[in-house]
């Protein structure tokens, strides 16, 4: 790639993750056609973002001091600045640890005084630099990396995951609860909502064409809410959840707000609304891909 | 005394090595590892049912025997046996793991070093054989991929799978798709082999240039793969001692009775030992404790290793090689597995939550993994996460030490040290994000 000097130069920042985004985006290959990877500390050896990079790509959450450092190190450089990923976005799932008693624990057990200092929680980047363009996902898909790189603008998604999804909606199938995780047979076609499963792509946004519904597993909106909630704050988009639900089916209200509180699911279903004690302005919709 | 500080790419995570030097001695060798999200501390309350979704998010590499793990240790606590379609599903979903991982080492993180580029994006192409069309990142990406689909067509998503659940797995894969990608399969395995062949070139081109194919001493090997061919759905941990003869053998419920654990000041990662020793996981040690692959093609890259370095093979570097014959052992293996029906009963037994305590064993690309889980009203009351990362700690650390000594003298210090200590470590191909968590 040396002997491509024209082609456009990005980077790759990654933070405290689980480098889950960077293997997607190992699988969107084309790239290596298009773009001159001048930083990404996984694939290659350099130990700093160079200069004239265009584009960074931020992975993982800010979860302890050097990611700080790194971080406004690397914005400052860079022309633009894409937080890729929940823990980017949102601090991830350690945000689990967002509880009195597991930071005092986590502080004091974990902590190393000659290391990197853990902070209290994990942070979203935008917490400590201006960030051009939100990529949601858990991981976004090769798909939208690419379009991440290559132009956000002409990137075309339905609004939902339903509208991806292909699965029919029907006014006759109601079931009285949620089936959890006793997972029977899934029949093809039918909304999983008919089926007694707690999907909620009916609010989420689209773009990831339904790669989880489409063979039978309910969406846990790791793409985050769409366009219509993205602004607003996150029990809007519960109480849309709901109305779905008592729509299709009869189950208890109290049972799907309980189970939309599980942590599997608020792993993903607050990225971008109040969830951290939500200090910080809401992230403006034409930024998020 | 002079520290030597050595920042690491390629290689899962944010790692460095210290080296202390006294006098043009190496004195000490630390491998530290410097960032942790915290897994085992904020899982504590977490209803136990959800667990298999979200500790795949320990590691997007690894994510796929984190699922896995996690699901044996929740069927122990509740006393469920998966059925045998269900285990194969398991197998196949941890082989698409393999390929995906072993092409990312052997590729992505080490050719480079073999050729002196900094990246395989980077490499000079008049290294590779001319008479490929693809450039050899191309190809690597390829051969890389197909570890992915198969993940996506046995584990349901891409990167963090979701199929393995409590008594079994969500469904069987249908004939259409399984004869589609073991098509696949077929047509890739050549470029893989080829991949290989190149890289086992290019690994004694390059012992030629440095002398060595890795200088330390034998030491003990931990897997838990079988006996007659390897195992991914492991069911039983063994050790072999230096001379190759196995010493121990355990259920991962036991693992306490045979490992110690430490942690360390200077690292969010801590390290394990077996009876005070030195051991090895990973691919090299898998190989030493296997007797044969049992494909034709994988078998025959295994005689040709053992043939030149013996069996059990020590030097570092054949982690390496080990890695390129497991790359092409799942390649055929899976479509073994493929070619057979994979839909013809019901996929998973039911089962009701219960209290208490479990293990699920793995062998991951790394070494052997074990969730530990209590159990306490349906949520987790504890989560101990055995990363095999930390079973090779001591040995990278002993390795580095050995590497140092090679270039650090009274004259001074040969610059060939840092690539030499990256070297090293990628042999090893730690993951810093399971081992902190
Ligand atoms: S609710 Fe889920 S299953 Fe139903 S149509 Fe929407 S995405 Fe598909
Ligand atoms: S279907 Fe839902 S959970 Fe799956 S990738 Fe799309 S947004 Fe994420």
């Amino acid at each position: 790639m040396s002997s491509k000097p024209s082609l456009p130069r990005f980077a790759v920042l990654q933070l405290s993750g689980c480098a889950g985004c960077e293997v997607s985006l190992l699988n969107a290959s084309e790239w290596v056609e298009q773009y001159q990877l001048v930083y990404m500390p996984l694939v290659v050896s350099t130990h700093a973002v160079p200069k004239d990079t265009e584009i960074l790509l931020v992975s993982g959450g800010v979860r302890n001091d050097e990611d700080i450092w790194n971080l406004r190190r690397s914005a400052q450089i860079a022309k633009k600045v894409v937080a890729v990923g929940t823990c980017a976005i949102s601090g991830g799932v350690a945000n689990l640890g967002d509880r009195d008693e597991v930071r005092q624990m986590f502080m004091a057990q974990a902590n190393r005084h000659h290391l990197p200092h853990l902070l209290p929680k994990s942070q979203p980047i935008d917490a400590f630099v201006d960030v051009d363009l939100y990529l949601p996902g858990c991981p976004p898909t090769p798909e939208l990396f690419m379009a991440a790189l290559t132009g956000p603008e002409d990137f075309e998604a339905s609004s939902i995951v339903c509208q991806e999804c292909g699965r029919k909606k029907l006014k006759d199938m109601r079931p009285k609860h949620l089936l959890g995780f006793q997972q029977g047979e899934v029949l093809p076609d039918i909304c999983l909502i008919n089926q007694g499963y707690l999907c909620v792509g009916s609010s989420t946004r689209g773009g990831c064409r339904a790669i989880c519904t489409r063979p039978g597993h309910p969406c846990v909106g790791c793409r985050g809410p769409s366009d219509a909630y993205i602004e607003k704050e996150s029990q809007v988009w519960f109480d849309r959840v709901q109305s779905v639900f008592e729509r299709l089916t009869d189950i208890p209200p109290e049972e799907i707000n309980e189970a939309l509180h599980s942590p599997q699911l608020s792993l993903f279903l607050f990225q971008f609304t109040d969830y951290m004690n939500g200090n910080r302005p809401a992230r403006p919709k034409e930024k998020i891909l | 005394m002079t520290t030597l500080r050595f920042p690491l790419s390629r290689i899962e995570g944010h790692a460095r090595v210290e080296m202390e030097v006294l006098d043009g001695k190496v004195v000490s060798a630390q491998f530290q590892a410097i960032e942790m999200r915290g897994f085992r501390y904020f899982m504590l309350g977490t209803p136990a049912e959800q667990m298999p979704v979200i500790v795949p998010r320990i590691c997007g590499v690894c994510s796929t025997a984190h699922h896995v793990a996690s699901v044996k240790a929740l069927e122990d606590i509740f006393e469920v046996e998966p059925p045998q379609l269900a285990n194969d599903i398991r197998e196949l979903l941890l082989l698409g793991q393999l390929i995906q991982n072993q092409a990312t080492s052997l590729f992505i993180f080490t050719m480079p070093d073999r050729v002196g580029a900094s990246s395989i994006f980077h490499m000079d192409e008049s290294e590779a054989d001319p008479e490929q069309q693809l450039s050899l990142a191309q190809r690597a990406l390829k051969v890389r991929q197909m570890g992915t689909k198969l993940i996506t067509l046995a584990g349901g998503q891409f990167i963090h799978p979701i199929k393995a659940v409590v008594g079994g797995v969500t469904s069987g894969i249908k004939k259409e798709p399984a004869e589609q990608m073991l098509a696949e399969l077929q047509e890739i395995l050549p470029i893989a082999c080829t991949l290989f062949d190149e890289y086992w070139e290019m690994s004694m081109a390059m012992r030629e240039r440095i002398g060595t194919w890795g200088d330390d001493q034998p030491a003990y090997y931990i897997a838990s793969t079988g006996r007659n061919r390897p195992a991914f759905n492991s069911q039983e941990i063994r050790v072999l001692g230096p001379n190759g003869t196995e010493r121990a053998s355990f259920p991962p419920r036991l693992f306490r009775n045979y490992l110690s654990y430490e942690e360390t000041e200077y690292s969010y990662a801590g390290q394990s030992s077996y009876e005070g020793q030195v051991m090895r996981a990973n691919s090299l040690a898998r190989i030493n404790l296997a007797l044969a692959m049992g494909t034709p093609l994988a078998d025959g890259y295994m005689q040709k290793l053992n043939q030149s370095f013996g069996k059990p093979a020590h030097p570092i570097l054949l982690f390496d090689l080990c890695r390129g014959i497991e790359l092409v052992y799942a390649f055929e293996r899976a479509i073994e597995m493929l070619s057979n029906d994979l839909d013809y009963e019901d996929t998973a037994v039911p089962y009701s939550v219960k209290d208490g305590e479990g293990f699920g064993l793995v062998e991951a690309p790394r070494g052997p993994l074990i969730h530990h889980y209590k159990v306490k009203d349906g949520l987790i009351e504890d989560a101990e996460f055995i990363i095999p990362t930390t079973h090779n700690m001591l040995a990278i650390e002993r390795a580095l030490k050995v590497a140092g000594e090679r270039y650090v003298s009274p004259q001074g210090i040969n610059l060939e040290l840092e690539k030499a200590v990256g070297r090293v470590v990628r042999a090893f191909d730690p993951c810093i994000a399971c081992a902190t968590q």
